[in-house]
């Protein structure tokens, strides 16, 4: 043993020291809850899923990256680095994106309803109003890491594997914000929509369910009604849909197979965003504390 | 008993400044009347909050917290007005719900982690601090254990250690012992007076049962129907009331009542109980049993005097 060695008592002691302010607590609030939706401190059964999610939503990236890294500079490689421009990302990952939202967001607020955890909440340095933000903050820090980091690792890879890397640059300069603009509205969609949906019930599984069925039901609706009825707009009923569109909408040179602009994308989505925030508004503004 | 009007101050006295000022407090709930007039000044470093249930106590609890805003009148908790400065308030607070509202998927470190880190505790000081709770409230063993495993007394203790990890100046328990097995409940009780004893935190607890109350607290609140109804401070010296006794006597009270008399002590009959005064409590008791021993009558009853604190409280409650 050291002679070093002390026998200290676990005592109770006072604390004087400097105390954080609110942005520390939202902060807290969603950084605790963002890594337990992910599955931190938690049993690895529920770490698979986030993490398989997150390796398919980088799958793309790698593939071009590694084809690039192998065949080097050629007009092969470069031909398949156009066939995935940072445009069309969100949409080749568009099931996996929903499929992570669906797992993070009702795990961001249902247990705390179960367990009536908000009273416990509410009654430290926490309002209503910092909740919500919190875990508007704590979805949106996950979804980000399928929205916008892996077309940000496609973007660095490009520059690293051009021929001319500063060249790259100059000639792709929009592209970053385009990027980081496009991944924080698909993440603010999803997220927001998601703990609308989830904050409606105490319950897991019902949570899930709704969330698909608002996603999905309306879009089958609204194809088949536009198939119908020769009437286009009806496909805007495809909520899941609508943020990557508008976010597609923000690169040059944007088509639209189904004619639908990308303003008219972005107002759906917009709206649907609106009426999320409104739900959680009613759900957790609404209520006395 | 010190009956406080209803809408006149009733201060419970102690060494400082009042810990929580309310003053002429209402709270409505559509038609019901939650909290009516209530006005009083909290010093004692361990307050006892008691009514029956619907009484009002968890609202006025939850008024502290500012989580309610009253209709009229103002609380000052710690100096600060609890509606205007609610953040402050609670950040300087620790509360210990009624209900069981712990995440039964976390374990109770990272649950006490938490909640120091939302009070404003630094990171590496939440971390230090709940060890140091755990410990107190007896779960240093189980710490890294899913909520969810524990007993009902394990998690009303993680309650505890969450509610004072972050050192509060005031604690706030809604009842403490709700649901605890009576081993569950004997330990809560120490753990409760350790905080206003030895800790150093001031605590109001709410509660039903008087006994609860009387055990850790030095004063007490009454609560009846959303009003304030009786402030008291509970004397754990034992105060004048405390020292005469009355007793029933069987067999012979006369050969008692001259035993007693021969040991100094003031017998008077009062219907079927004789009133016995001494110079102190214990001679009182002692005297008592020497002249109910030599006068070979026997003791059916023995009571103080004056009328006990739970005759006071009990009428109080009503």
């Amino acid at each position: 043993m050291s002679s070093d060695a002390r026998v200290v008592d676990v005592a109770f002691s006072r604390y004087d020291g400097p105390r954080s302010g609110r942005g520390a607590a939202i902060w807290s609030l969603a950084r605790w809850s963002s890594l337990r939706a992910l599955g931190a401190r938690r049993g690895w059964k529920v770490k698979v899923i986030p993490i398989a999610l997150t390796l398919f939503a980088f799958a793309p990236a790698v593939v071009v990256l590694g084809l690039r890294a192998l065949f080097g500079s050629s007009s092969f490689t470069e031909e398949i680095a156009k066939g995935l421009p940072y445009s069309d990302y969100s949409s080749t990952v568009a099931v996996v994106i929903l499929a992570f939202s669906v797992v993070i967001t009702p795990e961001l607020v249902c247990p705390d309803r179960r367990d009536r955890t908000l009273s416990l909440y509410f009654s430290t340095a926490i309002s209503r109003g910092d909740y919500v933000l919190g875990k508007e903050l704590a979805a949106l820090m996950p979804l980000l890491l399928v929205t916008l980091v892996p077309v940000l690792a496609l973007y660095v890879g490009n520059v690293l594997f051009a021929v001319h890397p500063v060249g790259y640059v100059q000639d792709h300069a929009w592209d970053v914000p385009r990027i980081v603009v496009s991944g924080l509205i698909v993440a603010f969609y999803y997220g927001t929509v998601g703990l609308a949906i989830s904050s409606l019930t105490a319950r897991r599984p019902f949570a899930v369910g709704g969330y698909l069925a608002f996603l999905v039901v309306p879009a089958v609706i609204g194809s088949v009604l536009g198939n119908a009825l020769d009437a286009p707009h009806l496909r805007l009923l495809a909520f899941a849909a609508a943020p990557i569109h508008a976010a597609e909408g923000l690169y040059p040179g944007y088509s639209d197979p189904q004619n639908i602009g990308p303003w008219l994308w972005g107002l759906t989505t917009c709206a649907i965003a609106l009426l999320a925030v409104a739900v959680l508004a009613v759900r957790y503004l609404g209520e006395e504390e | 008993m010190r009956q406080s009007p209803v809408g006149a101050p009733a201060t419970v006295p102690g060494d400082g400044s009042p810990l929580v000022e309310i003053e002429g407090v209402t709270k409505r709930y559509g038609g019901v009347v939650a909290l009516d007039g209530v006005t009083a000044a909290l010093t004692d470093h361990a307050v006892g909050l008691l009514g029956a249930n619907g009484a009002g106590k968890s609202t006025l609890m939850r008024a502290i917290l500012g989580l309610v805003k009253p209709d009229t009148g103002r609380i000052r908790v710690l100096g600060m007005d609890a509606a205007a400065q609610s953040w402050d308030v609670r950040r300087r607070l620790g509360y210990m719900p009624e209900h069981n509202a712990l995440p039964m998927g976390m374990t109770a470190r990272d649950l006490v982690v938490h909640m120091g880190d939302l009070r404003g505790l630094p990171r590496r000081i939440a971390v230090l601090r709940a060890s140091e709770v755990l410990f107190q409230v007896g779960l240093e063993e189980e710490r890294s254990r899913l909520i969810r495993t524990f007993s009902v007394g394990m998690r009303q203790r993680t309650n505890l250690a969450q509610a004072i990890v972050h050192s509060p100046s005031l604690v706030i328990l809604d009842e403490p012992t709700n649901g605890l097995d009576p081993a569950g409940r004997e330990e809560m009780l120490t753990l409760v007076r350790r905080l206003s004893t030895d800790l150093g935190i001031a605590v109001l607890m709410s509660s039903h049962v008087l006994e609860d109350v009387a055990r850790t607290c030095d004063a007490v609140v009454v609560l009846r129907d959303g009003r304030l109804v009786a402030t008291r401070r509970l004397d754990r010296e034992g105060g004048e009331g405390r020292r005469d006794v009355r007793v029933r006597i069987t067999g012979e009270a006369s050969a008692f009542v001259r035993e007693a008399t021969a040991l100094g002590l003031g017998v008077e009959e009062a219907g079927d109980w004789l009133l016995v005064s001494g110079p102190d409590a214990e001679a009182v008791l002692r005297g008592v049993r020497d002249a109910a021993c030599t006068a070979a009558v026997g003791l059916s009853e023995l009571r103080p005097a004056g009328p006990t604190l739970e005759d006071d409280l009990v009428g109080a409650i009503g």
